[in-house]
C-alpha cells in the first residue's frame, strides 16, 4: 500500500529550500530587502575602504584643518586636518569588526549555554540562569567600562566587554525554545534510540533553536555597534589615531557649533548602521513567525 | 430529504422540519484560490429529531456547523446556499447584528475542547448568566438563580458552591457540562455540537452523552452531532449523514444506516472499526488518502478509493437518492444507488 | 514460543509537584503504584486506562525513559532498571517505542531519511550506503515511496508521520515495542491501516508488544491479554476474550459497557456511571474506586484489596474476591 505520488511535488534540495526562505523574508515586507541592501553596502565600504579612501586616513594636514565638505574632501576635514571620508570607512571596518565578533562569540556561547540550561533543568538550569541574570542586570555600558579599564582599550578587550554584555540575552532566547522541544516526543525517541544527550543538543535541538537565535542575532548586532560606538566615546575605545566612529564624534564635539559636519557624519553613520540591522532583523523576525514556520 | 422541489415524496409533516438547508457551499481562499470544503449540501432537521454528522477529518462537517451559524470567517471564506431556513428565518439574507440574536439563542453550539472554549478569568456562575444577560434581558439576580439552576439541570454537584469557581478548578467533564449549560440557557431550537466528547474519557462521555439525551428529550429541542466515531453515532443519533470530501454520500435512519449501510465508503468506514465485543480476523483498511481540498477530482470524490467504480464514476458525480420504500435512506453511488438505468448508459458511452 | 520476553514486577513510579500559593506545598503524585504483568515472547500485551491512569508512565518507565522508583523490569532475563549505561545502551536496540502523537514525534528539521539513518549510525549498525539501503528498506516496508527519504516531516499527514515512526522504532531491529496509543490520534480509515502494518510487522520482524491505549476495541484486535488501569493499579489482566465476556472487576465492567458500540440495538441505553476519575494528587483512600463503585463496602473504604489470582490465566484486585467471596453477577451481555 504505498503512498501516492502522483500530483505531490518533488522533495527539495537544501538549495532550494533556502531560496525559498530568502524569498518569503523578502518578499513579505520591502523594508527588510532596503536594511539588508543598505547594510551590505555599510559591509562592502568597510570591506574595500582602502580602494574607496580619498586619503589615508591617518595623514594629518594641519593646512587643511576644519574644511569643510568640499571635491577634495568629500565630507570635510578634522582638527588635525584628517579627511572624515576616509576615517569613516576605516571606522566602519572597526565597528563591524568588533561588533561582528563579538556578537558571533556571543552568539556561540550564550546558545550553548542556553541549551544546557533549558535541556537539564532543574539545579543546572537554576544555576546557570543565576549567573545569567547578573550578566543581565549590569547595564552594557558598565560592564564594557569594567572590562576595558581592567584590560585596557584596545580591539581586543573591546570585543571581550560587548560580548560578555550580549551572551546573556542568547542564553535566554536560546533556552526558552529548548525547554518547549524537549518535551517533545521526537526527544524522547532520542533517548529511546540511546542518543547520548550532546548529540541530542547538537542534532536535534540546536537546528530548532538556531532560526530564533539567527534573528536576534542581526538586531543585537545593532546594540553590539551602538555600545562599541558609546564607548568610544567616552573614550575607551580603540586608541586614536585610528578612526572609529565613537570617537569621532567625541573629537567633534569640541567644534560641534562651528564644525557640525565633525560629528553628524559619523552620526549618521551609525544610524544608518542601526536602522539598517533593524529593519533587516524585523523583517527576519516576522518571517521566521510560527505561522508559517511549518509549510 | 427534498433533493428535487417537485417530486411527490410521503414524509413526516413539513412543519416538523426546523432547519432546512439546501445546496450549501462554503468555500476557502487558499493561496489565492478558491475551493469548496463543503459542496452543495442538502439536508434538514426535524423538531426533536438529533441528526448525526458524521466523517473523518476534512469532510467538511465542522464547517457545515459554523456555516448555519454564520461563522465562517468572511476574510478567506465564502458561504452560499439555496437556503438556510430556521423555521421563519433564512439565515442567509440576516446582518451580523441579526445573526447574533439567533447564536446562542435559538441555536447554540458546543464545541470539542471545554479547556479553551471556556474563559478562563471568568467565573463559570458569570459565563452562564452573560448569555442569559445579552439574550433574555434578564437582570443580574435573574440571570444568577436561573444560571444556578441550569448548572444543576447539568448535574454539576454542589453547583451552588462551584457557581464561583474558575474553569481550571473543574475537570473535563464538568466543563463539557457547564458549555452545556451555557448552551441551553436561553433554550434554543437547535444545539450544534461539534464532537463535544470526542476529547473525555469513555465513562465521561458516556455520562455527557446520556446528559444530552435527557435534555433533548425534556426540551423538546433539536440536536446535531458531529462526531468520527460510528459507536457514539449509534447510541445517540435518530438519523445519520456521512460526509465524504464535503458532500453528504449517505443519509438515514439510525437504524437503517447500521444495517444497511450501502454507500461504499459507508461500508468500508464500518469494516474498518474493531469492536470489543467479538473477535475480528482483519479490518478493512481503505486504500489511498482523502483527496485533498484543491485537488478534488471529477465524477465521484470517493472513485479512486472506491474499487467498485465503473467508468461514468469518474465523470459524473452522483446526487443522493432514496433506495427504500420509505424513501428515507438515501445514497449517492451510481453503483449502488437506485437510478434511471438510461442515464447511467448514456454516460457511460458519452 | 510463549516464554516470557517481559516481566515487570511492582512498579513505582511517584511524582513531586509543588503546588498552592503563597506558600507552595509538595504533593505527591501516585503515577505508577505497583503494577506488574508479563509479556509473552510474540504476543501483544494490552494496557488500558482512561486518562491519568498512569499508563503512559509506566510505559515509559519499563523502557527506562523515566526512572521508576522501585521494582523490577526483566527482559529476556536481563535486569533492565540496574543495568549500568553501557548494558542500556545495548537493551535500546531491543526495545523500542512508537508515540501517540504525530505531530510531535519528527524532528520538523531533519529530513526522513537522514533521521531514519541516525539510529543506525549511533549504535554503529550501518554506514553511509548500507544505512541508506537500509532506510530506504523500511520506508517499502511501512508502506511509503523511497522519495519520502528527502522530504521533511511536515510534507506527511497524520497517518504517514505514523508509519515514519514505526519505520524508527525498526531501525535498530527491536524485539519488543511499547506502543503509546499509537493509532488514537488518527482517523478511523488510517487507524485500520496502521493496526494492519503493525500486525504484518509483528509477524515479519517477531515483535512482542506492549500496546497502550483507551481503545477497548482497538485493543481487542491488537492484543491478546491485557491489564486494566485505574489510577496507578491494575484492577484486573486475563486474556482479553474472557475480560470482556465475564469482566470480574466493576470498573472493567463499566468500562467495557461504556464504550459505544457501532450498533444502534446495543448502544441505546446508557449506563449509569458514577462520579468522575478522581485526580491522582489526592486518590481516595482504600481502594481507589470505591466512590464510585456500585459495591462499595466499608472494607473498600478503608483497605487496598490484595491481587487474587482467580485462574491461571485471569486476576483480580478487587474485595469480592476475598477469600469466601466469589464475586458478583452481572448481568451478562
Amino acid at each position: 500500500m504505498t503512498s501516492n505520488t502522483e500530483n505531490i511535488p518533488m522533495p527539495k534540495s537544501n538549495r532550494a529550500l533556502f531560496l525559498e526562505q530568502m524569498n518569503r523574508t523578502f518578499r513579505s515586507n520591502k523594508l527588510t530587502g532596503v536594511g539588508a541592501a543598505i547594510f551590505l553596502l555599510v559591509v562592502l565600504a568597510a570591506i574595500f575602504a582602502p580602494l574607496l579612501s580619498t586619503h589615508d586616513h591617518i595623514d594629518q594636514n594641519i593646512l587643511n584643518r576644519l574644511e569643510g565638505p568640499s571635491d577634495q574632501f568629500l565630507m570635510g576635514t578634522d582638527a588635525y586636518g584628517r579627511d572624515i571620508y576616509s576615517r569613516l570607512l576605516h571606522g566602519a571596518r572597526i565597528s563591524l569588526i568588533i561588533g561582528g565578533v563579538a556578537i558571533i562569540s556571543a552568539m556561540i556561547i550564550g546558545t550553548a549555554i542556553g541549551i544546557i540550561a533549558g535541556y537539564y533543568g532543574g539545579r543546572t538550569d537554576d544555576v546557570i540562569m543565576q549567573f545569567n541574570d547578573i550578566l543581565l542586570s549590569f547595564p552594557t555600558l558598565i560592564l564594557g567600562l569594567i572590562v576595558v579599564a581592567m584590560l585596557g582599550p584596545n580591539m581586543q578587550n573591546m570585543i571581550i566587554a560587548i560580548s560578555l554584555t550580549s551572551i546573556p540575552g542568547f542564553t535566554r532566547i536560546a533556552r526558552a525554545p529548548t525547554i518547549v522541544i524537549r518535551e517533545r516526543d521526537f526527544i524522547e525517541a532520542c533517548r529511546a534510540l540511546g542518543y547520548r544527550d550532546w548529540r541530542i543538543m547538537v542534532y536535534h535541538i540546536l537546528p530548532n533553536v538556531l532560526s530564533d537565535v539567527m534573528v536576534m542575532a542581526s538586531l543585537w548586532l545593532a546594540t553590539a555597534i551602538r555600545t562599541e560606538a558609546s564607548l568610544s566615546f567616552i573614550g575607551l575605545g580603540v586608541k586614536p589615531p585610528e578612526a572609529t566612529w565613537g570617537g569621532m564624534i567625541r573629537e567633534g564635539f569640541e567644534n560641534i557649533l562651528d564644525n557640525p559636519w565633525l560629528s553628524i557624519f559619523p552620526g549618521l553613520a551609525i544610524l544608518l548602521v542601526v536602522f539598517s540591522l533593524n529593519l533587516l532583523g524585523d523583517g527576519l523576525r516576522d518571517a521566521i513567525d510560527p505561522k508559517t514556520r511549518e509549510a | 430529504m427534498h433533493t428535487m422541489p417537485n417530486s411527490k415524496q410521503s414524509r413526516e409533516s413539513d412543519t416538523d422540519i426546523i432547519l432546512d438547508v439546501r445546496k450549501l457551499r462554503t468555500s476557502f481562499r487558499i493561496t489565492g484560490e478558491w475551493h469548496a470544503a463543503v459542496r452543495d449540501i442538502s439536508f434538514n432537521l426535524r423538531r426533536n429529531e438529533t441528526l448525526a454528522l458524521v466523517g473523518e477529518s476534512g469532510c467538511g462537517k465542522s464547517v457545515t456547523a459554523l456555516s448555519v451559524l454564520g461563522l465562517v470567517p468572511l476574510q478567506n471564506g465564502r458561504v452560499e446556499a439555496e437556503r438556510i431556513q430556521l423555521g421563519e428565518h433564512n439565515l442567509q439574507g440576516l446582518s451580523e447584528e441579526e445573526m447574533r440574536e439567533i447564536r446562542g439563542n435559538r441555536i447554540s453550539m458546543i464545541f470539542q475542547e471545554p479547556m479553551t472554549a471556556l474563559n478562563p478569568v471568568l467565573t463559570i456562575g458569570h459565563q452562564v448568566a452573560e448569555t442569559l444577560l445579552y439574550h433574555r434581558k434578564m437582570n443580574k439576580e435573574e440571570a444568577n438563580k436561573t444560571a444556578l439552576e441550569l448548572l444543576d439541570k447539568v448535574k454539576i454537584p454542589s453547583a451552588s458552591s462551584r457557581f464561583k469557581e474558575y474553569p481550571h478548578q473543574f475537570s473535563g467533564g464538568m466543563r463539557q457540562r457547564v458549555m452545556i449549560a451555557m448552551a441551553l440557557a436561553c433554550k434554543p431550537d437547535i444545539i450544534l455540537a461539534d464532537e463535544p466528547t470526542t476529547a473525555l474519557d469513555v465513562t465521561t462521555q458516556s455520562q455527557i452523552l446520556a446528559l444530552l439525551n435527557e435534555l433533548k428529550q425534556d426540551s423538546g429541542m433539536s440536536l446535531i452531532f458531529i462526531t468520527h466515531n460510528l459507536g457514539v453515532v449509534a447510541s445517540i443519533a435518530d438519523r445519520v449523514a456521512v460526509m465524504y470530501a464535503g458532500k453528504i454520500v449517505e443519509i438515514a435512519y439510525v437504524n437503517s444506516l447500521f444495517a444497511q449501510p450501502t454507500h461504499p465508503y459507508t461500508e468500508a468506514l464500518m469494516l474498518s472499526i474493531p469492536r470489543s465485543d467479538r473477535d475480528i480476523k482483519t479490518l478493512h483498511s481503505i486504500s489511498g488518502q482523502v483527496p485533498p481540498i484543491g485537488r478534488i477530482p471529477d465524477g465521484c470524490s470517493f472513485a479512486a478509493r472506491c474499487g467498485l467504480e465503473q467508468p461514468i464514476c469518474r465523470k459524473l458525480d452522483p446526487t443522493l437518492k432514496p433506495i427504500d420504500v420509505g424513501l428515507t435512506h438515501e445514497v449517492a453511488c451510481w453503483v449502488r444507488g437506485d437510478y434511471n438505468l438510461t442515464m447511467i448508459e448514456e454516460h457511460a458511452n458519452g | 514460543m510463549a516464554d516470557t520476553l517481559l516481566r515487570i514486577e511492582n512498579i513505582k513510579k511517584f511524582f513531586h509537584v509543588k503546588r498552592g500559593f503563597p506558600v507552595p506545598e509538595t504533593v505527591t503524585v501516585r503515577a505508577v503504584d505497583g503494577v506488574s504483568f508479563e509479556v509473552k515472547r510474540g504476543g501483544a500485551f494490552g494496557v488500558v486506562g482512561e486518562s491519568g491512569c498512569g499508563k503512559s508512565t509506566l510505559g515509559r518507565s519499563l523502557l527506562r525513559l523515566i526512572e521508576p522508583d522501585s521494582g523490577s523490569v526483566t527482559f529476556d532475563g536481563q535486569d533492565v532498571l540496574g543495568a549500568n549505561p553501557s548494558k542500556i545502551r545495548a537493551l535500546r536496540q531491543r526495545m523500542q517505542i512508537i508515540f501517540q502523537d504525530p505531530y510531535s514525534s519528527l524532528n520538523p528539521r531533519k529530513r526522513i531519511g537522514a533521521a531514519l539513518a541516525e539510529p543506525l549510525l549511533v549504535q554503529g549498525l550501518a554506514y553511509k550506503r548500507k544505512a541508506h539501503e537500509r532506510v530506504l528498506k523500511l520506508l517499502d516496508e511501512v508502506g511509503l515511496h523511497s522519495d519520502a527519504a528527502d522530504r521533511f516531516p511536515h510534507e506527511f499527514s497524520g497517518g504517514q508521520r505514523q508509519r515514519i515512526g514505526i519505520a524508527r522504532a525498526l531501525t535498530v531491529g527491536p524485539e519488543l515495542i511499547v506502543a503509546d496509543e499509537p493509532v488514537s490520534a488518527l482517523d478511523v480509515s488510517i487507524q485500520a491501516q496502521i493496526l494492519l502494518l503493525l500486525r504484518e510487522l509483528q509477524k515479519s520482524h517477531n515483535l512482542s508488544f506492549v500496546f497502550i491505549s483507551h481503545d477497548l476495541g482497538v485493543v481487542r484486535f491488537f492484543c491478546q491479554d491485557m491489564a486494566v488501569m485505574y489510577l496507578g493499579r491494575i484492577v484486573e489482566t486475563g486474556p482479553i476474550p474472557r475480560i470482556f465476556e465475564d469482566p470480574l472487576h466493576p470498573y472493567t465492567h463499566i468500562l467495557r459497557d461504556a464504550s459505544p458500540m457501532p450498533d444502534p440495538n446495543q448502544s441505546k441505553k446508557f449506563i449509569h456511571v458514577d462520579g468522575e476519575v478522581p485526580s491522582a494528587v489526592n486518590p481516595p483512600n482504600g481502594c481507589h474506586f470505591h466512590p464510585r463503585c456500585p459495591y462499595a463496602a466499608d472494607i473498600c473504604k478503608k483497605v487496598s484489596p490484595d491481587w487474587h489470582q482467580v485462574d491461571a490465566e485471569r486476576g483480580v484486585a478487587c474485595h469480592l474476591f476475598d477469600t469466601g467471596n466469589t464475586g458478583h453477577d452481572y448481568p451478562k451481555r
